[in-house]
């Protein structure tokens, strides 16, 4: 990795503000229209997306590497949204609930 | 046989491939160690959804000052994300003493967030909060919560003795950049889950 | 990358640095093997156990009293107990073999060889990684030992009854939160491995050796490793919230107003199926992890003995990678009848049926290389046709068990035991064998008997199936698993099947006398190994000597000039190019 250079740092800071921003919008954004899942986590993944391509450099590095890890962990949590069904049909179904 | 070889000692780095990736092993493999953990988060997160769906009195109990000393946390996170960074920079420039200096105050905010966190623990363990029950609705609410932010906080406390090692590690000459460079990468990944972790555990139980 | 390629490190002198705490791959696979062979035979003598109290249910076993007074008393073993042995035969053999043995003990060893490097890239962390196995295989095994005996709920470790502590019945206090503790720490240790084996495979290639010219098997153990690394991670918080259930009084996986032996159970509000979920999201990729390096040693043992490249090897490859990929799909059909949603277990059985295509493409290019090749006969090559025997014959069950509608019948059966013993266990075991034979010259600098190996071969062939055929004949007949005896009903007939069974087990069992045998003979005795007997053109046989120094290359590094398969071409070495020969391959002869 290049060493960073002021400019580099410059960038850094807008997005430790940008990311620090969308924390306070989203509390704002739950405290005011509440707290639906799709809102919080499409703030909570521009935030990742922020942190992952910016603080962890993943955009400065070769698209090869952002190929190699990014689809596989976003396929593996993808498919886990299968088990949902199940949960939702547990709550439909109890039969012995207090 | 007719086999050419090359003398591997006289030889360096040109008798090899070139990775695929143009980064050393130890990046690759601290990136391969966070994608395998994000499954883990991602499991963690799915259990206590799952959890949370299947309850018919999910309490919401977080009332506006556990919110916003949640948003106090993701600042001192966020922050030390930014501090680390500077470290690698000073690292990357060679400037020991500036690398160590900002590895340090990295630590230092996440030993205030783990306080910070513990707080929290504890002010819910005053209300009567446990694994097995609490004063509000489902029983499962104290065990996702605990279970989550607990994995969370050993993540940020490994994260603080690693920082602590390397940075005086890499102050003594006894460690590289990378070293720096790799262990920042863990901590941005532990910031990130936060990330995740507060609009999934506190935003979504506020109390309306 | 540079700050692998000069870390030239000297070779340790002392006992204990070069054998037990050891850096080299080498030891460290053998390390592997050892523990995987030690695993194997704990797991098959209690196999035996199993097959014995089956048809002889009142027969006291002579010593058994005195592993388990509690559990046999006077060596007769009773239910519960049989479901421990099931239970500590399942985990032993799953992870500790069909994990170790073909993918970290082979891996291990001839990974870093056949890509030309000297030590895989994190020498300590692999050092670590067999250390950790090792603790979490010593903890499981003591649950032998600790209070009333293992746990009894199976490999699987279903919830609830793996969750609410000792009500269940023995072995479930203490040892099954030892289970729970082994395998935590057996992801850790695999973990650990598999960001080994991927960092190994793509920064220490040698000079020449792209990804394309990488031998099959290489391919398969990084494809493992891939998949590993993310299925491990999802094992790993669910033993941790199982844990959690079991010492933290949490109820992940326990639902409200349960009642155990009389007690009513204080967990409220989790989920049985939300374990069974976690579970099988690892589980399936784990019978990949078991399956894919195998299929990469009988594939690349198969070349060399054909003397020709497979019909596009390549495709072989993607026929792995899309295996790998579509096994975090399907693990929902492990749970058709759990409760599931019907809906989702129709989501799930589509891509599991679609997994028949790179199977099916696999077995169809193996069995048309085949085809008019002139296949040299040996123990190894034998055992690589039993693999794809294995592999057909069990794969082909799976047709049936991937179809919910004919699932409701089969589930729970001897049908499903048959089916995953065959196309998992025996033929994953086929492929360890079949490693083993191919390459014991490579790793001893001695020849193993091939006369005894072929006797291994036909009557390990001709067991295995004699014991797992009749089991989907049993399966079909309603035979449910995990009964210990059969009571005065509709199972009666059964029992000469199932005496059958036990009889053609002791005997594939005592065959395997002849195997340990052969390796401790040849290990001393055998016939000095020349430096490559089976004229295979893959790196690990240019080294300098069997086995290979402690760098491997003597200090050389191979530069690679070919593909890994030049067979049928005319060379100054006869009709191979190695992979290291600068040579260009002349026409066919």
């Amino acid at each position: 990795m290049s060493a960073p250079n002021s400019e580099g740092m410059g960038t850094t800071f807008i997005v430790y503000g940008a990311i620090l921003a969308i924390a306070v919008v989203q509390v704002l954004v739950a405290m005011s229209m509440g707290p639906s899942l799709g809102r919080m986590l499409i703030l909570a993944a521009i935030q990742a997306y922020l942190a992952v391509m910016f603080f962890m450099h993943l955009r400065d590095e070769k698209p090869t590497l952002r190929l190699a890890l990014i689809p596989g962990t976003i396929f593996v949590l993808v498919m886990m949204n299968m088990i949902w069904a199940d949960s939702f049909r547990l709550a439909l179904l109890r039969s012995f609930a207090k | 046989m007719s086999e050419a070889t090359l003398d591997r000692a006289s030889h360096g780095a040109e008798v090899m491939e070139a990775s695929p990736f143009a980064i050393p092993s130890s990046k690759l493999v601290m990136w391969l160690f966070i994608i395998s953990d994000a499954c883990t988060f991602g499991a963690m997160l799915f259990a206590y959804g799952y959890i949370r769906n299947s309850a018919a009195d999910w309490p919401l109990v977080f009332e506006s000052a556990s919110i916003w000393n949640a948003l106090l946390m993701t600042f001192i996170l966020v922050t030390s994300s930014l501090t680390v960074l500077l470290a690698v920079r000073d690292a990357a420039n060679e400037n020991r003493a500036g690398a160590f200096k900002w590895a340090m105050i990295t630590a230092g905010l996440g030993v205030v967030f783990t306080i910070l966190h513990l707080r929290e623990w504890m002010s819910l363990i005053g209300e009567g909060v446990r694994p097995f029950q609490n004063p509000w609705g489902a029983p499962m609410f104290g065990a996702s919560f605990f279970a989550v932010t607990g994995l969370h906080m050993a993540h940020v406390a490994g994260g603080v003795v690693a920082l602590v090692v390397v940075g005086l590690g890499f102050k003594a000459g006894r460690y590289a950049f990378r070293h720096i460079e790799i262990w920042a990468l863990y901590w941005h990944f532990v910031d990130l889950v936060w990330m995740f972790v507060v609009p999934l555990i506190y935003l979504l139980n506020m109390k309306r | 990358m540079p700050e692998q390629a000069v870390h030239v490190h000297q070779a340790p002198t002392g006992f204990i640095r070069k054998y037990v705490f050891s850096l080299d791959h080498k030891i460290i696979g053998l390390q592997y093997y050892a523990l995987a062979f030690v695993a194997v035979f704990t797991g098959m003598v209690l196999s035996w156990l199993m097959r014995i109290h089956l048809v002889w249910p009142n027969a006291p076993i002579p010593g058994l009293g005195l592993l388990s007074k509690t559990g046999a008393p006077g060596g007769i073993v009773t239910p519960e107990y049989y479901l421990q042995l099931m239970t500590m035969h399942g985990t032993l053999m799953v992870f500790f073999v069909l994990t170790n043995a073909p993918f970290a003990a082979f891996g291990n060893y001839f990974l870093p060889i056949q890509i030309g490097a000297e030590d895989m890239a994190f020498p300590r962390f692999n050092m670590m990684s067999f250390w950790t196995t090792f603790i979490a295989f010593c903890v499981l095994v003591s649950a032998f030992f600790v209070g009333d005996g293992p746990p009894l709920s199976g490999w699987t470790a279903y919830a609830p009854l793996s969750a609410v502590g000792g009500d269940p019945g023995p072995g479930q206090a203490v040892g099954q939160t030892l289970w729970g503790l082994s395998i935590f720490i057996f992801c850790i240790a695999s973990l650990l491995g598999s960001l080994n084996f991927i960092a190994t495979t793509l920064d220490l290639r040698t000079k020449g050796m792209t990804l394309s010219r990488m031998p099959i098997v290489s391919w398969a153990w990084f494809i493992t490793s891939c998949i590993a690394l993310l299925a491990f991670a999802v094992l790993l918080p669910a033993c941790l919230l199982l844990i959690l259930d079991r010492v933290a009084g949490t109820s992940f996986f326990v639902p409200s107003g349960l009642n155990i032996s009389d007690h009513m159970q204080p967990h409220q509000g989790g989920s049985p199926l939300l374990w069974q979920h976690l579970f099988w999201f690892f589980g399936h990729p784990e019978v990949y992890i078991a399956i894919l390096p195998a299929i990469g040693i009988v594939s690349h043992i198969l070349i060399c003995n054909m003397r020709k490249d497979m019909l596009s090897h390549k495709v072989l490859v993607y026929c792995m990678m899309a295996i790998g990929f579509l096994s975090y799909m399907v693990w929902g059909h492990h749970m058709f009848l759990s409760g599931m949603n019907p809906f989702s277990a129709l989501v799930f059985s589509f891509p599991t049926l679609v997994i028949t295509i790179p199977a099916t493409i696999m077995t169809l290019i193996w069995l048309g290389s085949l085809y008019g090749s002139n296949l040299r006969i040996n123990s190894a090559s034998l055992f690589c046709l039993g693999f794809i025997s294995m592999f057909v014959s069990g794969g082909v069950s799976g047709f049936f068990l991937a179809q919910p509608s004919i699932d409701i019948y089969l589930h729970a059966t001897y049908f499903v035991v048959g089916h995953f013993h065959m196309v998992m266990g025996v033929a994953a075991i086929m492929g360890v064998f079949a490693g083993t034979y191919f390459w014991f010259p490579k790793m001893t600098g001695r020849m193993m008997n091939e006369t005894l190996g072929k006797w291994h071969f036909f009557l390990t062939f001709i067991g295995t199936y004699a014991i797992f055929m009749p089991f989907h004949y049993l399966g079909l007949a309603g035979n449910v698993r995990r009964y210990s005896a059969f009571t005065d009903d509709y199972l009666v007939p059964l029992v000469p099947v199932h005496k059958f069974i036990t009889f053609a087990a002791l005997f594939t069992g005592a065959a395997q006398l002849i195997f340990i045998f052969n390796l401790f003979y040849s290990r001393f005795k055998g016939a000095p190994a020349p430096a490559n007997p089976w004229e295979c053109t893959s790196l690990e046989w240019s080294t300098p000597s069997s086995p290979p120094p402690f760098d491997n290359f003597g200090g050389k590094h191979p530069v690679v000039y070919h593909d890994p398969y030049q067979y049928g071409v005319k060379s100054s070495t006869g009709d191979y190019l190695m992979q290291t020969s600068p040579e260009q391959a002349g026409q066919t002869p």
